[in-house]
C-alpha cells in the first residue's frame, strides 16, 4: 500500500489531474443520484396514494395530462352511474387546483377537493396522527400534507387561508415523502367554488374533473377498472397498475437522463485513468523488467498495477462523493426556507459512487496492467 | 556438483529477413562456488547466454539445468519461480526502484518469496551488512553514489541466498576505484560465503579477478581458461 501511494506521489501533478477527472464525475453522480433518489421517493409515495383507487377522467383521445389541461370535465351524475357497477364500493368527485407551481425539482402545491365517503379512507398510505380525515358534511375544513402544513405554520383547529378562502385545519398527515405532502385536501364543494372562480368560462354546477372509485373488499381492482370503462360511456378509467406504469415510465426516463449525464462524466474520467496508467506503465518498463527478473510473477505485476488504479478510483470516489454530499447538504439548506427537499441521501447515493469509481478505475487500469504484466523481462530491461 | 549446465543451447532471433544465432549450440557447466567471467565482443551473445542461464529468456533449442532442474519446458510462471528462488541478478544500471530506500529495495525479492515482514527486514539488513552498507539502509537510491547503488543491488541479489548470482556488466558504469572495490567485495563473497558468481564483462581487469574466464564469439565458446590466480586476490 505504501508503495502504491509512493508511486502515485512520484507524479503528483498527473495523479492529481486523473483523480480530479474522476472526482468531477463522481461528484455529478452523487448529486444527480441524490436527485434521483428523491424523485423515486416521491414516486413511491405517489404509488402508495394510487394503489387502492381507480381514477376516472373524461374520455379523450389524448393522455390524462392533456385532457386535464384542456379542462374537460365530467358530469357529477357519472358518480351515480359508476356506483351502480357491481363491485364498486363508492365513488367520489375530485377537483384539483394549483396553489403554487413547482419550483425546480420541488413538488407543486395543490388544493384537492373530494367528496368524503363515510367509512372509506382516501389515504391508505398516510397516517393522520394529528387531527382527523375529512368527513361527509364537512365544509370550510382542510386536511393538510405535512410539508404544506409546515410551510403554512398550520396547527389543528386553527384557520389557514388558501386561495383567499379561510379553512379550519382538521388534520395534518404524517410525512409520506410522496406528492401528497404538499397537498391540501378540502371538501369537494369548496374546491369547486375556487375552481369556478378561477375559470369563469366554465359553466358551473354538476361537474367534476375526476372521479375516484374505491372497490368493494375482495374485488379485483384491475378487472373492475376495465369493467367500469366498458359499461359507463364517455369516461376513461385508469387502474392502479396503469397509473403506476405511467409514473414508472416517466421516472425511468428521468433516471436514464440523469444517470446518463453522470456516466458520460465518468467515462471521461475512466479514459484519463487508462491514459495515466498507460503512461506510468511505459515509464516504468525497466522497473517491471527488474521485478520480473527477480521473480515477480505475471499475476503479481498485474495485481500491483490494478491496485494502483483501484486506489486512484477509491480516492477519487471518496473525494467526489464527499464533495457531492456537501453540495447536497448546501442545496437542501438553501431550499429549506421554501420547505422543499430536492435531494435525498441514501446508502446507495453514498456507497454506490465510491464502489463504482473503484471498479471503473480498476477496469480502466486492466488493459495497461495487462500490458505491464505481459512484458518480456529481457525486452523491458533493455529500455532506456 | 554443477549449479548450472547447458546442453546444445541455442537462441535464434529473427531481425527482419535475417536470422541471428545469438547463442549457437553451446555446452557449459558451472560448479558450485565457482567465480566465472564471460567475455566477448559486443554481439557475441554473452548477455543472451546470461539471460538464458538465469531463466529470463527461453532457449530456441537445447537445455538449461539449474540446481538439478531442467528449465526447457517450464511455463513463464515456473520460470519466475526459479528466478525467485535460485537466481540473483545484478545489472549494469543497478535497477533499483527509486521510490524505495536501500533496505526496501533489498527486501523486494523476499516480498515476492512471501517472506514475513519482520524476517524480511532482518535478512535485508544482514545482506546490506555483507556489502558494508548497514548505515545507508534508509537512503533512497538518489542519495547513494553509483558504487553504493551497485552494492545495494548486490545485496538484493544475495538476500534470497540464490544458488547462482548472474551479473551483466556490473562495473560498466563505475570508475576504476569503484570497480576495484566492487570486485574486492564480490571476491570476498565468493571466497567467504562460497557464493557462485557468473559475470558478463568486457573489462579484462574484472575478468582477471575471476577464477575462470569463458570467451564467447558468435554464440560459441572460443576459450575456457582457468588462470593461476585462484585466490581471487587483487592483481
Amino acid at each position: 500500500m505504501t508503495f502504491i501511494l509512493r508511486n502515485m506521489w512520484r507524479r503528483k501533478g498527473r495523479t492529481f489531474l486523473t483523480v480530479f477527472g474522476i472526482v468531477v464525475g463522481i461528484f455529478a453522480l452523487t448529486v444527480l443520484g441524490g436527485m434521483t433518489a428523491r424523485m423515486n421517493q416521491q414516486i413511491n409515495g405517489m404509488k402508495g396514494f394510487i394503489a387502492d383507487k381507480i381514477t376516472v377522467a373524461p374520455e379523450t383521445a389524448g393522455s390524462q395530462i392533456r385532457q386535464m389541461s384542456q379542462g374537460k370535465l365530467l358530469e357529477l351524475s357519472k358518480i351515480d352511474e359508476i356506483e351502480k357497477v357491481p363491485g364498486v364500493k363508492s365513488a367520489s368527485g375530485m377537483i384539483t387546483v394549483q396553489l403554487k407551481p413547482s419550483e425546480g425539482m420541488s413538488q407543486p402545491q395543490m388544493l384537492v377537493g373530494y367528496q368524503p365517503v363515510a367509512g372509506t379512507s382516501m389515504f391508505n398510505n398516510a397516517k393522520i396522527s394529528k387531527g382527523r380525515e375529512l368527513q361527509p358534511g364537512d365544509a370550510g375544513k382542510v386536511l393538510l400534507g405535512s410539508t404544506l402544513a409546515t410551510d403554512l405554520k398550520a396547527k389543528v383547529g386553527q384557520p389557514v387561508t388558501l386561495k383567499g378562502k379561510q379553512f379550519e385545519v382538521v388534520g395534518i398527515m404524517d410525512t409520506t415523502l410522496g406528492i401528497t405532502d404538499t397537498w391540501a385536501f378540502v371538501p369537494f364543494q369548496d374546491a369547486l367554488d375556487i375552481f369556478l372562480a378561477e375559470n369563469p368560462y366554465v359553466k358551473a354546477e354538476g361537474l367534476t374533473q375526476q372521479i375516484t372509485v374505491f372497490p368493494k373488499p375482495g374485488v379485483n381492482i384491475e378487472t373492475l377498472s376495465g369493467h367500469i370503462q366498458k359499461v359507463v360511456p364517455g369516461i376513461k378509467t385508469t387502474s392502479p397498475k396503469q397509473a403506476e406504469k405511467m409514473i414508472s415510465d416517466i421516472s425511468t426516463i428521468f433516471s436514464a437522463i440523469i444517470l446518463g449525464i453522470a456516466f458520460i462524466a465518468l467515462f471521461v474520467g475512466g479514459l484519463s485513468v487508462i491514459n495515466t496508467m498507460i503512461m506510468s506503465v511505459s515509464e516504468r518498463r525497466r522497473e517491471i523488467g527488474l521485478k520480473k527478473a527477480i521473480g515477480a510473477r505475471t499475476w503479481t505485476v498485474l495485481g500491483e498495477y490494478l491496485a494502483e488504479a483501484a486506489v486512484i478510483g477509491l480516492m477519487a470516489g471518496a473525494v467526489g462523493m464527499l464533495l457531492g454530499l456537501l453540495a447536497i447538504a448546501g442545496l437542501n439548506r438553501a431550499t429549506h426556507a421554501s420547505n422543499v427537499a430536492i435531494f435525498t441521501v441514501t446508502v446507495t447515493v453514498v456507497v454506490g459512487p465510491v464502489i463504482f469509481a473503484t471498479i471503473l478505475a480498476s477496469l480502466a487500469g486492466l488493459f495497461p496492467a495487462l500490458r505491464a504484466a505481459r512484458l518480456n523481462p529481457v525486452d523491458a530491461l533493455k529500455e532506456e | 556438483m554443477s549449479i548450472v549446465s547447458t546442453c546444445e543451447l541455442t537462441k535464434t532471433y529473427r531481425v527482419g529477413e535475417m536470422t541471428i544465432n545469438a547463442v549457437n549450440g553451446l555446452d557449459l557447466e558451472i560448479e558450485k562456488g565457482e567465480f566465472v567471467s564471460i567475455m566477448g565482443p559486443s554481439g557475441s551473445g554473452k548477455t543472451t547466454l546470461l539471460h538464458l542461464l538465469g531463466c529470463l529468456d527461453v532457449p530456441t533449442s537445447g537445455t538449461v539445468t539449474i540446481d538439478g532442474m531442467e528449465t526447457g519446458r517450464l511455463s513463464s510462471a515456473d520460470l519466475a519461480d526459479i528466478r525467485r528462488e535460485k537466481v540473483g541478478f545484478i545489472f549494469q544500471e543497478y535497477n533499483l526502484l527509486p521510490i524505495l530506500n536501500a533496505a526496501e529495495n533489498v527486501e523486494l525479492p523476499l516480498r515476492y518469496l512471501k517472506v514475513h515482514k519482520s524476517e524480511r527486514r532482518e535478512r535485508a539488513l544482514a545482506a546490506l551488512e555483507k556489502v558494508g552498507l548497514t548505515d545507508r539502509a534508509a537512503n533512497r537510491p538518489s542519495q547513494l553514489s553509483g558504487g553504493e547503488q551497485q552494492r545495494v543491488a548486490i545485496a538484493r541479489a544475495l538476500v534470497t541466498e540464490p544458488a547462482l548470482v548472474l551479473a551483466d556488466e556490473p562495473t560498466g558504469e563505475l570508475d576504476t576505484e569503484n570497480t576495484v572495490r566492487l570486485m574486492d567485495l564480490v571476491s570476498h563473497l565468493n571466497r567467504d560465503f562460497d557464493q557462485t558468481f557468473a559475470i558478463v564483462t568486457h573489462d579484462p581487469m574484472v575478468a582477471g579477478r575471476t577464477h575462470r574466464i569463458i570467451s564467447i564469439r558468435d554464440g560459441r565458446i572460443e576459450s575456457d581458461e582457468t588462470p593461476g590466480n585462484q585466490q581471487g586476490l587483487p592483481l
